[in-house]
């Protein structure tokens, strides 16, 4: 159905109605005789309306014309009128793109300039880092907490030494940039639960004593160093977190570690590069990284 | 004609009142809702939009029955604020495949249009299942059974996407075919994760609203 018949056809009716508006507004006034009402003492309300057909009040005349005017003003101003876009040439997506225009004139030359502001900068401006505090309880505290301490045994403690993709901050900019998706395969093909006991164990003394002779030592070179290191101390160009500063995203227990090693794990950090613009990233960056 | 003269006539008749009632109230409906059901721009899929998948179906279904959209509206208006918030606003292709569409009108909850990409399958699992251990000011209700309850129990999923398919969906006999694989072993929460996974990807990205 070619669109331009529904625009004629809401055109028409509208019109039409404004007529028919228009006459029956003016055949109840000037148009006709009265019809009298059988009552022999007719009441009287509002003015002048009894029983039978009278012309009603004369202030209702005034505001159905008033309507009637604002309706006519309207539709030659404002698109209404099928496909008309009325004088002003007024629509939902210009006034939007409008406003978008006026936000970026009053607040884009600030916002590029905070986003070019060293790190250590942002950290001193007591205002910016609240900001960046606003920002991050809005888009990340989902995940990571109110406190950024992690939680869910699944979303990373911001607040720890602890990167598991570069502490940097252009490693922590391309994090919150592009996202990051962790794999851990699960092992239980390649392990009886013996030996994913003792990996359990041997992965939890590397962060204590880092033995040098442990019965799970020899399992963990052949299918733990590749990604995490003969010393395990991880990788952060893979996401492979170090094994020996004690910090264990999914739970530090035996028996979480444990379930790690068999059943594998993934973590995605969705990006946030066209939710954010470069100021967010940039106040996100610095706040991440404060010294607390 | 007398217009009094046709007043009186209308009072007297209970018949014509009724008749000239109806057609008095019925313009608007003309006007406003009647072309809209055929104007193409309004009912043509972004060229984004594609039909839910069956898994994704069946979250939808889940999602109606839940009464999520009693909360959660699924249209981000056209202005300043949302856009900076939500992202693209929201167009009327973008919910060809929507039967009925679930734009609510309501706002307990955020808006969930631009969901899809901003929160990972894990995160939405445990905050179904029990939003407080995420969000722990949230006022959200706990969906603990949807992790207890299988996805298509009644095994009718073919028997919905063929019915959509009536309506014009664009399902291929294979889509079909392959649908009870797609849905097996799955549980309501899978799905319904599913779902909300996919909500905002029709972004149309003619109107990308960059911030």
């Amino acid at each position: 159905m070619p669109i331009d018949f529904w625009a004629g056809w809401v055109a028409v009716l509208t019109i039409v109605s404004l007529i028919g508006f228009a006459w029956v507004i003016y055949g109840a006034y000037f148009g006709g005789k009265s019809v009298e009402g059988d009552e022999e003492s007719p009441t009287v309300w509002d003015e002048n309306l009894r029983e039978g057909a009278h012309p009603p009040p004369m202030w209702w005349f005034w505001a159905m014309l008033a309507s009637l005017v604002f309706t006519l003003i309207y539709l030659i101003l404002y698109p209404g009128l099928g496909s008309f876009s009325g004088a002003f040439k007024w629509s939902q997506g210009g006034e939007l793109e409008e406003r978008l225009v006026e936000h970026a004139s009053t607040f884009g030359s600030r916002r590029d300039e905070i986003a070019r502001m060293t790190i250590a900068s942002i950290r001193q401006d007591e205002l910016l880092m609240r900001a960046a505090q606003r920002v991050y309880d809005r888009q990340c505290a989902a995940c990571h907490g109110l406190d950024a301490q992690g939680q869910a045994d699944m979303f990373p403690n911001l607040r720890d030494d602890a990167w598991q993709w570069g502490s940097s901050p252009e490693a922590i900019e391309t994090s919150i940039r592009s996202g990051r998706h962790g794999i851990m395969v699960g092992w239980r093909s390649s392990l009886n639960r013996a030996e994913a006991s003792q990996l359990a164990q041997y992965t939890l003394a590397l962060a204590k004593s880092k033995p040098s002779v442990h019965p799970g030592k020899a399992k963990f070179e052949e299918l733990c160093a590749a990604c995490h290191t003969t010393a395990g101390t991880g990788s952060t160009a893979l996401g492979a977190p170090d094994l020996t500063n004690g910090v264990y995203t999914y739970g530090g227990g035996v028996l979480e570690i444990k379930e790690t090693i068999l059943y594998g794990r993934e973590g995605i950090m969705p990006a946030f590069g066209d939710v954010l613009d470069d100021m967010q990233i940039r106040l996100l960056v610095a706040w991440l990284t404060r010294d607390v | 004609m007398n217009v009094l003269g046709l007043h009186k006539k209308l009072e007297e008749n209970s018949g014509l009142l009724i008749f000239g009632i109806l057609f008095v109230s019925s313009i608007g409906g003309l006007v406003q809702v009647l072309p809209s059901i055929f104007e193409d721009e309004l009912i043509t899929p972004t060229a984004e939009t594609r039909p839910y998948g069956a898994l994704e179906l069946i979250g939808r279904d889940i999602y109606i029955r839940e009464g999520c959209s009693t909360c959660h509206s699924q249209q981000v208006r056209p202005l300043l604020a949302e856009v900076k918030r939500y992202g693209p606003f929201s167009s009327a292709g973008e919910s060809a495949y929507d039967r009925p569409f679930l734009w609510g009108s309501k706002r307990t909850g955020p808006d969930l249009h631009r969901i899809g990409a901003k929160f990972s399958d894990a995160w939405q699992r445990v905050h179904l299942i029990d939003p407080r251990s995420v969000v722990p000011n949230s006022i959200m209700p706990a969906y603990p059974w949807l992790a207890a309850n299988a996805a298509d129990p009644r095994n009718n999923i073919q028997t919905r996407l063929r019915r959509l398919r009536l309506l014009g969906h664009p399902y291929s006999d294979d889509a079909i075919s392959n649908a009870p694989d797609l849905v097996a072993n799955k549980t309501e929460l899978d799905a319904i994760v599913a779902y909300l996974a996919v909500l905002g990807e029709a972004a149309g990205s003619g109107e990308e609203m960059a911030h």
